[in-house]
């Protein structure tokens, strides 16, 4: 397998384009513009691009051939990939393989999503589970808060803490949805969603997309500040760890252990290595388990580890430095395109007011419905 | 036309949300339970049932029933409609996981009380109870766990 490195990556502000909020926008026209902004990053033109994959969930047939008819048409192979909030960590998976594999020297990995407002319609639950109102992810997401609380300590106003870690990252980032800071009181005084989850524990949601370019080494226009590939790990369901409860008595790895221990084996690096972290936040809570999962420390010590500021952008270990899911936005097709394009520009020392001085590897951790989780290691 | 359980004493025809999940009491003295299959092999549980046993890939399971009593895992009050037309039930609601001595996790709604009085480690039974009245003017019911 040859090395694969990052040529470059476009990302759109993530933001309600709906001609009020902000102007008037469908998911091509924001897909367009970011293939555009990553081919100039890159000094490439479309004619360079030989494969093309593109995640979406809600905009249709051939979403990413829609976007990409407005930017050049040179019949090569498109493919559409639908995988929940996994979708963008997918499509990147596929276009690094491409690459590595060498069918093929410079792919291209997009993410485009134009949200449907008010709670996300997932189809993943049984129609008997919708009848008995179970398809709630902030529910679902409650339930594993409350384990999370009884098992390992962990508080309501860690859970807050981390909107607001989130919400102030996201400030530094004038590509994320929300550009202004909360308190842990406006946390606890916001709208219970499915207790003990408030509104301001949520991710919002956001339309928006990200598109990377990854090539063969000769191909790059520049050796400076080089970001590889060092691993990009896609899992699914793992017995015992069924939504919906199931058995008692299995006990393996989830789908966040199995996705980053291979990654961390691919790579060569282990958790203690990243300089920083992009950890799937859909819910406030949910960020302190992905931490753990990922392996950085303890279930038991990630609530008092993030009191300390130990996840904080100047911690030992930043987590979710451009806002993550909670301040940036949560366009499901292109989130984790726009955690990869966040750890690449970190990397490149690019990041400005959030940078986080000297960061070398990061990891890039997404989990979606179906189940699935990806998570992709980037070197520089 | 879905087969209707007895009529009761609300004097409505009781009508299961959906049929197979649950066994419905000949007499009185019988109590409903979950339908769930048993591995014969791994000995793993599914509710509800399944055609193969997704931990050992095996197709040899039985139909058994659920113990009717557990202990509440997880709980949460959902404060809003969940998306899409489903469900028809109060709001909000108390959705929960059910732990089992057979060596399963349900996902539930619960009864019996109010959404906010449950808590985890409470001690709850099954009951089959009203999710909403449909347009017929049926009560259309649905499995449950309520405190013992």
């Amino acid at each position: 397998m040859r090395e694969v490195v990052i040529a470059g990556i476009g990302v759109t502000k993530f933001d309600l384009y709906d001609g009020e909020k902000a102007p008037l926008k469908e998911s091509y026209d924001l897909g367009g513009e970011a293939i555009i902004e990553a081919l100039e990053y890159a000094g490439m033109e479309w004619k360079d691009i030989q494969s093309a994959y593109i995640g979406s969930c809600y905009q249709g047939v051939g979403a990413g051939q829609q976007a990409i008819k407005e930017v050049g048409l040179t019949g090569i192979p498109i493919v559409n990939i639908e995988n929940a909030c996994s979708s963008g960590g997918s499509a990147f998976r596929l276009a690094y393989r491409d690459v590595a594999a060498g069918f093929c020297d410079v792919a291209l990995a997009g993410g485009l999503e134009k949200m449907p407002r008010g709670l996300i319609q997932a189809t993943s639950w049984r129609e008997w589970e919708r009848r008995l109102g179970f398809n709630v992810q902030p529910a679902s997401y409650a339930m594993a808060a409350v384990r999370h609380m009884e098992e390992y300590g962990s508080t309501l106003e860690q859970f807050a803490k981390v909107t607001v870690k989130n919400r102030q990252n996201a400030v530094l980032n004038p590509k994320a949805r929300f550009q202004k800071e909360v308190t842990i009181e406006e946390v606890f005084n916001s709208r219970m969603i499915s207790k003990p989850l408030r509104l301001f524990n949520c991710c919002p949601l956001a339309d928006g997309a990200a598109a990377a370019i990854l090539c063969s080494k000769d191909k790059v226009n520049s050796n400076d500040r080089l970001v590889w590939v060092a691993a990009t790990v896609l899992s699914s369901g793992v017995y015992g760890h069924e939504r919906g409860g199931g058995s008692v008595n299995i006990k393996l790895p989830g789908r966040t252990e199995r996705s980053s221990r291979e990654a961390y084996e691919i790579s060569g690096c282990g958790p203690e290595d990243m300089d920083i972290v992009q950890a799937y936040d859909t819910m406030s809570s949910y960020e302190l388990v992905s931490i753990a999962e990922l392996g950085l420390c303890k279930h038991e010590d990630a609530g008092p580890l993030l009191e300390k500021g130990y996840f904080d952008l100047d911690g030992k270990i930043p987590v979710n430095t451009d806002g993550g899911l909670i301040g940036r936005g949560h366009p499901l097709g292109a989130t984790a395109l726009a955690q990869i394009a966040e750890a690449f520009f970190q990397l490149r020392d690019e990041a400005g007011p959030r940078q986080v001085p000297g960061a070398k590897v990061g990891l890039c951790h997404s989990m979606g419905a179906g189940p699935s989780c990806t998570v992709t290691i980037l070197k520089r | 036309m879905v087969k209707t359980m007895n009529i009761k004493a609300s004097g409505k025809n009781e009508v299961p949300f959906m049929e197979g999940l649950w066994s419905i009491p000949s007499s009185l003295d019988e109590k409903p339970q979950l339908i769930a299959s048993k591995c014969k092999v791994c000995g793993e549980i599914f509710f509800p049932k399944k055609q193969i046993c997704t931990y050992c890939m095996s197709r040899d399971l039985e139909v058994i029933k659920l113990s009717r009593k557990g202990k509440i895992y997880s709980i949460t009050v959902v404060m809003q409609k969940p998306p899409g037309p489903w469900y028809r039930g109060l709001v909000p609601y108390a959705v929960g996981y059910v732990e089992l001595p057979d060596g399963i996790r349900v996902e539930t709604l619960f009864t019996g009380c109010e959404p906010d009085a449950l808590e985890i480690g409470m001690e709850v039974e099954l009951v089959i109870a009203k999710l909403y009245e449909n347009e017929e003017g049926n009560n259309i019911m649905a499995h449950k766990f309520r405190p013992v």
